[in-house]
């Protein structure tokens, strides 16, 4: 389980995030939606400890992360991909896959190679197990990014924005995959701008606005004229979002 | 006043010797300079303020003073401290010195030119910090910074002719002894001067190649 | 037991040999200064066959080792020309020749950084190509080139420390006198490399401050 307590994140004179409480639970799919500089991607940066905290507290699996033993077992739990995919350049995808197998849960080469050809071949890159970042397409980076973080088998799957930087096509090459993690029971925790997809996969759907976490409903009661919509700014976003 | 450039010809497998020292000790001061660079480069970009003023004030001093000055620090002054090692050796370990704090200026640019988020993905993976550096910053820096490095090679093998005051018989100090022997210092000199500019050229050439061949997967190519 | 300790007129002989090595120093680049623009500006104008033979003997001379020039100079000359050169005067020619070549380059980036547009706007209002490259080269040239210029400075500084092995009685060399009568090598050459270094970091110190002044017409100065 992941729970934010009271988390408050300043930069300099602006407060980033203020009192902002959640809760993920095992198997849930939460997505975090929120206009741009609301703090979703900081939320997501302080739980895999990224940054780090000026109020409140972040444990995952009652692993405090401002506590650095406890923040590298919070890591080994959570998987994170990133907007930019943020692979290794100089590695081909698979040894990007299995760098951390390796070096961090000891896992002996030939087992994590196995699996990393496995999970490459199961988003559609079987052929291009051998190919380097650049050689690939966003979309094709993005997929490489996504099993780089399953092969570490992490409880929670974190995902800032995963798709943002990709053209429709590409995009929906990697919401297929999400859809199908969701599906099969991985815990989720989702920023993300796609709308609709959000409202497809997940339990959970949370606003964020300017900082302050202001709804957190299920999903049917979020898109709910007495739910969700109920709230101006929550009505707001929407119809901005969807004009697009 | 003619120019007679076969009067070296008796002489030139002892100048060649003099060449194969040459190569030895920059060779050596290379890697040397390449370990020295690394170690200083991650030091300087390190969180500890300390540990980046110390690195920062080694640069600071080695490339402000003469090598000339430098080497006469080390060969005459380590046997006081009861450190007696050859020309070579102090050579090789000035050369490396020196060498270790022009590098270290270039793969520091090439570490911090690394795209933060890619740090960011070996961190939050949970690899160490020491497992980052060696797998994943140094790689990259290294790859990225071929050519400055190319030309501190080539700085170092120009550098490499000033051991000849430590009675090292490298090319310059084999091509000074030539010179005494065969009374034609000019044409000598001459030839060296060439051969220098000439290695140091074919020397720039591989780097260049070198180059192409390391980043030729870092570069956006063709997309599947 | 020391064979000479040190006396306080090695302070005097200490400032002989630096001014020695400042004076040198001064005066090549001074040389150096008016070669190696003289060479960039031959090159603006565009003489056909000068512009290979400068650009030869320049990498000749950029990618060699000063010690080999000034012992071609200095051993090499006498031999071949049958003409009398002194420590100092080989000092001086190899120097001012090696400090040229590089300004040559440096100058040559300078001039080729300002922008086309300028010069064909200047040529186009009726400026002679001389009048162009004394009011609208020259100063954005000379800002632009402080950087680079200083940083070779700084470098020719450190190697005007090799004079001191065809004899002449710079910083150097009477490091060496100084370390072979007192044999306290820790001592006098730190103190040489201390010299040498504050010398330096004197001439970096310089060089920031011309170029923020050269600079000051093109600062931001807001709105």
């Amino acid at each position: 389980m992941i729970k934010a307590e009271n988390v408050k994140k300043v930069f300099g004179t602006v407060t980033v995030l203020e009192d902002v409480n959640l809760t993920v639970n095992p198997g849930e799919v939460v997505t975090i939606l929120g206009s741009s500089g609301s703090g979703k991607s900081t939320l997501i940066r302080c739980i895999n400890g990224l940054e780090k905290l000026d109020g409140g507290r972040i444990t995952v699996d009652e692993f405090d992360v401002a506590k650095p033993k406890e923040l590298a077992e919070a890591r080994k739990r959570s998987g994170t991909v990133f907007q930019l995919f943020n692979l290794y350049p100089h590695m081909t995808a698979v040894q990007n896959i299995t760098l951390a197998p390796i070096e961090v849960l000891k896992r002996p080469r030939a087992e994590a190679e196995k699996e990393a050809r496995d999970l490459l071949a199961s988003v559609g890159l079987g052929d291009r197990a051998d190919a380097f970042p650049s050689q690939l397409s966003g979309g094709q980076r993005q997929r490489v990014g996504i099993c780089r973080a399953l092969a570490m088998r992490p409880r929670y799957l974190l995902l800032d924005e995963v798709t943002s930087a990709l053209d429709p096509e590409m995009t929906a090459e990697v919401l297929n995959i999400l859809a199908k993690l969701a599906a099969e029971g991985t815990t989720m925790v989702f920023v993300t701008h796609e709308i609709e997809f959000a409202r497809q996969i997940s339990d959970r759907i949370v606003f964020l606005e300017k900082g302050k976490l202001v709804v957190d409903l299920p999903t049917e009661r979020f898109f709910a004229e007495d739910g969700g919509l109920a709230n101006p700014r929550v009505a707001q976003f929407l119809s901005k979002m969807r004009k697009d | 006043m003619r120019l007679d450039l076969s009067i070296l010809v008796p002489h030139l497998g002892f100048l060649a010797q003099g060449a194969l020292l040459t190569a030895q000790a920059c060779g050596l001061a290379l890697i040397g300079s390449l370990i020295m660079g690394a170690l200083v480069a991650i030091a300087r970009t390190s969180s500890s303020k300390w540990l980046r003023r110390v690195a920062f004030a080694y640069v600071d001093l080695f490339r402000n003073v003469p090598f000339i000055v430098q080497l006469f620090f080390f060969y005459y002054g380590l046997p006081e401290l009861g450190i007696y090692i050859d020309a070579f050796t102090t050579g090789v370990l000035s050369l490396s010195i020196a060498g270790g704090a022009f590098a270290s200026d270039v793969i520091r640019s090439g570490i911090l030119a690394i795209d933060p988020g890619i740090i960011e993905a070996a961190e939050v993976s949970g690899l160490s910090r020491r497992t980052t550096f060696t797998k994943i910053v140094l790689p990259i820096a290294l790859r990225t910074s071929i050519r400055p490095l190319g030309s501190v090679f080539v700085n170092l093998i120009l550098t490499s002719s000033i051991l000849s005051t430590i009675t090292l018989n490298e090319l310059t100090g084999t091509a000074k002894i030539v010179a005494s022997d065969t009374f034609k210092p000019f044409e000598v000199y001459v030839v060296l001067l060439v051969v220098y500019a000439a290695l140091t050229y074919i020397v720039s050439i591989l780097i260049g190649l070198l180059h192409k061949r390391l980043n030729r997967d870092l570069v956006d190519g063709a997309v599947a | 037991m020391r064979y000479s300790e040190f006396t306080p007129f090695d302070i005097v002989l200490l400032a002989q040999g630096l001014g020695v090595t400042i004076g040198l120093f001064l005066a090549t680049t001074l040389i150096g200064l008016l070669i190696g623009v003289g060479l960039a500006t031959i090159r603006y104008y565009r003489l056909p066959v000068l512009t290979q033979i400068v650009t030869f003997i320049t990498e000749l001379l950029k990618n060699s080792p000063v010690l080999v020039q000034l012992f071609l100079v200095f051993f090499g000359l006498p031999a071949f020309f049958k003409i009398n050169v002194t420590p100092v005067e080989a000092a001086v020619i190899t120097m001012s020749g090696n400090t040229a070549a590089f300004i040559y380059v440096i100058a040559v980036s300078a001039i080729e950084s300002i922008g086309r547009d300028q010069i064909e706007a200047a040529r186009v209002f009726g400026l002679a190509r001389w009048q162009v490259l004394r009011h609208v080269i020259a100063p954005q040239a000379t800002a632009f080139a402080i950087g680079p210029l200083t940083g070779l400075l700084v470098n020719q500084l450190q190697v005007t420390s090799l004079i001191s092995v065809i004899g002449v009685m710079d910083l150097t060399k009477i490091g060496n006198t100084l370390n072979l009568r007192t044999l306290q090598p820790f001592v006098v050459w730190a103190v040489v490399g201390v010299l040498y270094y504050l010398c330096a970091k004197l001439i970096a110190w310089l060089g920031a401050r011309l170029e923020t002044r050269l600079r000051a017409h093109t600062a931001w100065k807001g709105l």
